[in-house]
């Protein structure tokens, strides 16, 4: 299969993490010679900093202005994914203890996390193929996402969701027109059989055979961070980890920013949050940085990170420590606060993933992880529309009359 | 006795293009064992140092091996699948 990458971007071909074969940029979607992840590498070389920061700069409010760092070209029927706000969040640092805080809300993607941005990348390369149907194996988000995407470009979609899921979640990629198939077991399992029907049928499971091209839209997180802060990477930067592609391509996002000139060096951590009752990375890494060892059934209230044998989990644990980053896992009642303290501090409804980062920048910063002065930007990839962390405490309903309201809300007013 | 192992499309040029493959086993080191014994090529994709590597994941019925120990029987084994470690929510 011939492709038309090369001459819009500066794709050199598919590195594998494992075994460092390159290889062309073709269907193949794991390493040819040992089944390794690989991954998009880029002559970076070719670049001009100054050109492409302005190039960069004059393009569309969306992840498409950093098009030439991507494996593949926007869609005619591309639309406004990412160029996400940078929040400053003074009240929220205030709680925390940490001096200059920022939220870098992706909750505010078209369906409401940020895996619209991989989905994005994914499904560009499955037009560029010609592929007529996209899926994936999904904790939730990324069912959306998916559904979403194939609605715009006319595609039929597959999302496969533990049945355990949210209802919320599932609910809107049944309204994009998805086909939503609910899979006894947990993520794991789903993940099983979609490995399984990936290989049989012809489709763009965007996290398996479009998988080099998915993980690369999750970088966009960076680079608009980067350019929101003056082209200046942040001192630190928490992640939620569910397979740990996000996290592993913040460092890859670094590395091109520094590479390509458009920030200067500069010391930067990044940092896994994860919550208890699936923390094989933050396990890892607070264990003395020892191997990943799997979840065989995952139980938390964070259910879009509920990944017990995450994919990218050692390439995680390993980015972290070169990065001399940290780690926390935090229990359900400590994501409920955080997501509650995020609520009413900052007006910014999470999903519990978020939750477990504002709780894992908690248990950093009293741990003394941030120095004062020190950039740290929180990622917040989903929306608490889609099912919040539990049913939101309301009050009495009263009648339409101002004495039952005092006399309803007397606390509240005194 | 003879244990099924179904393979995804990446790995079945290195077994002549077959999608399963039998292989007399017990337990999942004499399931490696044979791998490198019969089957070099298959062995040199998802085998490091004689175990399966972390960039595959095994399945034997449905149960991911880590969570099995190594001398877990697999005479009652209907299949065993290698796939490519992925996944991301």
């Amino acid at each position: 299969m011939t492709t038309t990458l090369k001459e819009i971007t500066a794709l050199r071909g598919l590195r594998c993490r494992a075994c460092g074969a390159l290889q062309p940029a073709d269907e193949r979607y794991v390493c040819g010679e040992c089944l390794g992840p690989i991954e998009p590498e880029y002559d970076l070389d070719v670049f001009e900093t100054e050109t492409l920061r302005a190039d960069i700069e004059r393009g569309p409010a969306s992840l498409w202005r950093y098009a030439p760092l991507l494996p593949v070209a926007a869609p005619a029927t591309h639309w406004p994914v990412g160029w996400t706000p940078l929040i400053e969040a003074n009240r929220l640092g205030d709680a925390l203890g940490i001096e200059r805080l920022y939220l870098k809300d992706d909750t505010r993607n078209p369906t409401l996390s940020f895996k619209d941005r991989p989905v994005a990348v994914a499904l560009a390369r499955a037009l560029e193929l010609g592929l007529d149907t996209i899926a994936c194996a999904s904790t939730g988000n990324l069912a959306g996402a998916v559904a979403a995407a194939a609605a715009r470009n006319g595609l039929r979609a597959f999302v496969f969701v533990p049945a355990d899921i949210e209802p919320g979640k599932i609910a809107s990629a049944a309204a994009y027109g998805a086909t939503v198939v609910r899979v006894k077991g947990p993520y794991d399992a789903v993940n099983r059989l979609c490995g399984r029907l990936a290989d049989e049928y012809g489709w763009g499971f965007v996290n398996f055979t479009l998988r080099p091209y998915y993980a690369e839209g999750s970088k966009t997180v960076l680079f608009e961070c980067a350019e929101q802060l003056g082209w200046t990477l942040p001192h630190h930067i928490v992640v939620p980890v569910g397979s740990g592609a996000l996290l592993t391509r913040q460092a890859t996002a670094a590395n091109q920013l520094r590479a390509t000139g458009l920030v200067p060096e500069s010391h930067f951590h990044i940092h896994a949050a994860q919550p208890a009752g699936c923390a094989p990375v933050s396990d890892a890494v607070l264990d003395n940085w020892r191997p990943v060892e799997p979840v065989r059934r995952p139980e938390t209230l964070a259910k879009s990170l509920a990944i017990g044998a995450p994919a990218d989990g050692d390439g995680s644990v390993k980015i972290v420590r070169d990065t001399r980053g940290s780690a926390a896992s935090v229990t359900d009642d400590e994501i409920r606060e955080a997501a509650t303290l995020l609520a009413t501090t900052e007006g910014v409804l999470v999903e519990p993933a978020g939750g477990v980062v504002v709780a894992t920048a908690k248990q950093l910063a009293s741990r003394g992880v941030f120095h004062p002065g020190e950039t740290v930007v929180l990622y917040l990839t989903g929306n608490g529309y889609k099912g919040g962390p539990e049913e939101t405490a309301l009050g009495p309903v009263i009648d339409a009359d101002a004495d039952a309201f005092r006399l309803a809300y007397e606390e509240v007013l005194a | 006795m003879s244990v099924t192992v179904r393979l995804p499309t990446p790995l079945r040029s290195a077994v002549g293009g077959e999608r399963t493959i039998e292989i007399d086993a017990s337990d999942l080191t004499s399931l490696q064992r044979e791998i490198a014994a019969r089957y070099p090529e298959l062995a040199a994709r998802v085998l490091r140092d004689g175990a399966f590597g972390r960039f595959v994941t095994v399945f034997v019925d449905g149960e991911d091996a880590r969570f099995l120990e190594r001398n877990a029987d697999l005479s009652t084994a209907k299949i065993v699948e290698i796939l490519p470690a992925m996944s991301g929510g």
